[in-house]
């Protein structure tokens, strides 16, 4: 059986599972953007909470994917649990870090004109810090969801949903027929999904940016 | 610790770390205090064995917890990490350079974008699809991690070289250097930073692969961790995760340290 | 302008700043940043704090809009009680400039104009011609400018944009931080020269900090000179500064009066104005000739509604004339205005061909004539004045 061949054969399955990682990264980038933007917005006004935020992001940003895997197994389980965990933590470092860097390097005599015009604290941070912080936010969204798409296939590991079921089907049929196709459509279905919503970053990095900050 | 400027994370996403030389508590110079955080991570390594030596295991778990075959693990563990990273350099810097030449200067977005969607490729997939294509072994995993790791490191030889101020390149060859000279002693140097930064990320980048190495029997302390999941042995799995880290810490610690002492006094 | 609370020459007396015994003091300093400080600033007037860094200047400043909060002393701020008033409702009712304007990149300039009125809860149509009331008051077309950004606009006109900001809800009183520090010379020049324009127009209580020297005698109609911990060294007219210097430091700041800057920084207003007659179109000739008495070279300037000088009428103009003064006589040359320089006042009597140019103040209206006699007259007091004061120094 050829490639195309295993595709059509498999269309239901396939399409299944590549909704099914789409699905995981999206609800687990959208987590991790809320979670990470309060966390940024705790610290960013303290240098050392900063530091501490960043450097701990930083650090955790070295830990292997399957060992934060491994290590959730024994209080979660197998299946979607530790999965989606894994997940939002890893997407949280990127989008963290990027909201402290983003708020703490908005110019601050910007800061200081909004509040010689009267500007109060809640106003000041919707509509000049968060605006201004947004275009780097918005890359560390995009970075967590290029990161959360590659391990979300090693999530299959730990019997989570996704493409990654056909990595690891592939695996075990090592040397049998459609070993290849499995693995194939398993990773090129990755690779086309973190296409797909970097394509969709760019066009909302477009119509959220306005043209005054654009790059 | 400070976090490295977001435009680092912009230009290149995906790449498992994009910390900056400032983002580690390792001073230059002869001050104790750089050695305080390799010295806690090795200090956590021997406290975790030692707790779990002794936290009565059954004969399965003891054996996959001896401690020769864990340090034959972690070995295997660092070796492919260096391996592996020596030859993405070897073939990611010469390659950066020449298609940074003039010459090339025009196919560099093709690269630049190339690199993009290589880079959304997933590790796990990569690994995988040449035990598939290769059969399995320490040399596919090789294989394997330089195929993953190969294009972020071009990307960045490519974009240290590319943010060398022009006026100065300029100034070089206005001055009577010769091409060679100007990249010897002009852009390489200035390029330094960014690119002994690529190389901290490959060496990291490299670690969390080879942890999955094990699952194409690549061995290393993913090992641990698959046999920890198999025999349903939560010390092994455990043991397996903590190294893995701790390794990873470990390794970044060593890029950090290298990048400072290897980078250009004065930028 | 939609809500100007005073006319242009008549300023809101109550407009003015009083600032009592101020103090702020930083935790963990010896010495105050401002130590009790009084100043009075009037209304409708530019005051500029002059000092070199250090000097406290723009602490002093940022107390008014209370950025920085005094750790002791009262401030009035148009004749309200500053401290008691909810800082942020405080500032939304006085303008704020600052270097390098600080408008905000995201927004456009319109936005960034009307952001005030915003905040104040104006409705959308009333903002958007206000906006444009505004861009087109500091020479910026709206048509052209409005949905700019920012960045799409050189250094000057993005500290135009910025003036107009400050200016949105019509604050009687306005705080300058240093805003031209950042220019070229030549925009700088024309900036200020903007400046004294709508200050001539609108007529605010401004308080302007720089620290430099020139930019203080053109600009201010008074000049506090700040020491460490905002000690007031002088407070007083550029012609005072310059001509009595308080004390050494004063001096040394203001690097002594020499007759250039006697003349680039004396103002017309500082020379004793000729009186003459003024009539109205509709006033009887016979009383206006009558008026204007037997000298030769005496004449009457007729007035507009306004107040504003429009022709000069003659005895000889007058001589058979019966009933209303109408449209007898001839042109007035071109005014000078109160505000001059001596320098420009010479160069304009110089090149005209009568003795006596009217002089206008705030609004364009008739305040006196000035004479090249005149004019020359006072410049060799200032000077003889000026070199006694060397004299007795050295």
């Amino acid at each position: 059986m050829n490639f195309w061949e295993y595709l059509r054969s498999r269309e239901e399955l396939l399409t299944f599972e590549t909704w099914q990682h789409a699905s995981m990264v999206f609800q687990c980038v959208v987590a991790a953007l809320v979670i990470g933007v309060a966390i940024g917005l705790l610290v960013y006004r303290s240098p050392r909470l900063s530091a501490v935020a960043t450097g701990a992001a930083g650090a955790a940003f070295t830990i292997p994917s399957l060992a934060l895997l491994g290590l959730l197994i024994t209080p979660l389980g197998l299946g979607v649990a530790p999965s989606v965990v894994a997940l939002t933590l890893y997407s949280l470092l990127p989008i963290v870090r990027n909201t402290v860097v983003g708020l703490t390097g908005v110019d601050r005599t910007l800061v200081d004109a909004a509040r010689g015009i009267g500007m109060g604290r809640a106003r000041i941070l919707l509509r000049v810090e968060l605006p201004l912080a947004w275009p780097v936010i918005l890359t560390g969204v995009r970075v967590a969801t290029q990161l959360a798409m590659g391990i979300g296939a090693i999530a299959a590991y730990v019997s989570g949903p996704g493409l990654g079921e056909q990595i690891f089907s592939g695996l075990g049929r090592l040397g049998g027929a459609n070993s290849v196709n499995m693995t194939l459509a398993g990773t090129l279905g990755v690779i086309v999904l973190a296409l797909l919503f970097d394509a969709c970053f760019v066009l909302i990095g477009r119509l959220t940016t306005p043209r005054g900050i654009r790059a | 610790m400070t976090g490295p400027p977001a435009e680092d994370t912009a230009r290149e996403p995906g790449v498992a770390t994009g910390r900056s030389r400032e983002s580690l508590h390792t001073p230059t110079g002869r001050s104790w205090r750089a050695l305080i955080q390799p010295a806690v991570i090795v200090a956590a390594g021997a406290a975790w064995l030692a707790y779990v030596e002794n936290s009565g295991l059954d004969s399965i778990a003891r054996r996959s917890l001896a401690l020769d075959y864990v340090a034959r693990k972690t070995w295997q563990h660092v070796e492919l990490t260096l391996v592996s990273t020596l030859v993405v350099l070897a073939v990611a810097l010469p390659l950066g350079v020449l298609l940074s030449r003039r010459r090339f200067r025009r196919a560099t977005p093709l690269v630049l974008a190339v690199a993009n969607i290589g880079q959304s490729a997933p590790a796990i997939g990569v690994v995988v699809l040449l035990a598939v294509l290769w059969g399995i072994g320490f040399w596919t995993a090789i294989v394997a991690l330089v195929a993953y790791g190969i294009l972020p490191a071009l990307r960045n030889t490519m974009v240290g070289l590319q943010q060398v101020d022009p006026s100065l390149t300029d100034a070089a060859r206005g001055i009577g250097m010769s091409a060679p000279a100007v990249l010897r002693r002009v852009e390489l140097p200035l390029a330094a930073p960014v690119i002994l930064a690529g190389i901290r990320t490959t060496l990291v980048l490299m670690v969390g692969t080879a942890s999955i190495a094990s699952f194409i029997s690549g061995g290393g302390l993913g090992d641990l961790v698959t046999t920890g999941v198999a025999t349903q042995r939560t010390p092994v799995l455990l043991t397996g995760c903590v190294l893995i880290a701790l390794l990873a810490l470990l390794i970044d610690w060593i890029g950090g340290v290298a990048s400072r002492v290897l980078g250009p006094k004065g930028l | 302008m939609p809500d100007a609370p005073d006319a242009p020459d008549a300023p809101d007396p109550r407009a003015g700043i009083e600032l009592t015994d101020v103090t702020k003091r930083y935790p963990g300093q010896r010495t105050a940043a401002v130590d009790r400080v009084t100043l009075h600033i009037p209304a409708g007037e530019i005051v500029v704090l002059l000092g070199p860094s250090g000097s406290g200047k723009t602490t002093l400043m940022r107390l008014v809009n209370r950025l920085i909060e005094p750790t002791s002393g009262t401030i009035t701020v148009a004749g309200r009680d500053a401290l008691s008033l909810n800082p942020t409702e405080l500032r939304r009712h006085i303008g704020y400039v600052i270097q390098d304007a600080g408008l905000f990149p995201h927004m456009t300039v319109a936005t960034n104009v009307g952001l005030v009125p915003q905040m104040l809860k104006w409705d959308r149509k009333r903002i958007a011609a206000r906006v444009d009331e505004l861009l087109e008051l500091v020479d910026l077309p709206p048509d052209r400018y409005r949905a700019r950004y920012p960045r799409e606009l050189s250094g000057g006109q993005q500290q135009r944009v910025g003036v107009a900001r400050a200016l949105a809800a019509d604050p009687p009183v306005m705080l300058m931080d240093e805003p031209f520090g950042a220019l070229d010379p030549i925009t700088r020049e024309h900036l200020q020269d903007s400046l004294l324009g709508l200050q001539d127009e609108l007529g605010k209580t401004i308080v302007f900090v720089t620290h430099d020297i020139d930019e203080a005698l053109k600009l201010g109609d008074r000049i506090a000179i700040l020491d460490k911990g905002s000690r007031v060294a002088q407070y007083g007219t550029p012609q005072e500064i310059l001509l009595s210097p308080a004390d050494e430091y004063v001096e040394q700041f203001v690097g002594g009066a020499q007759s250039m800057r006697l003349l680039r920084f004396s103002r017309v207003a500082d020379v004793p104005l000729g009186e003459t007659p003024t009539a109205r179109p509709g006033d009887d000739a016979a009383a206006v000739r009558d008026r204007i008495g037997d000298a030769d070279d005496a004449f009457a300037v007729v007035l507009d509604d306004a107040g504003r000088p429009v022709r000069a009428v003659t005895r000889d103009d007058l001589r058979d004339a019966a009933g209303p003064l109408g449209e007898r006589g001839a042109p007035v040359p071109e005014p000078l205005h109160a505000r001059d320089t001596l320098q420009r006042a010479l160069e304009a009597l110089i090149q005209t061909d009568h003795d006596r140019v009217p002089v206008v103040g705030r609004g364009g209206a008739f305040t006196g004539t000035v004479s090249l006699a005149t004019v020359q007259d006072a410049v060799r007091d200032m000077r003889r004045a000026a070199e006694r004061r060397t004299a007795g120094t050295a």
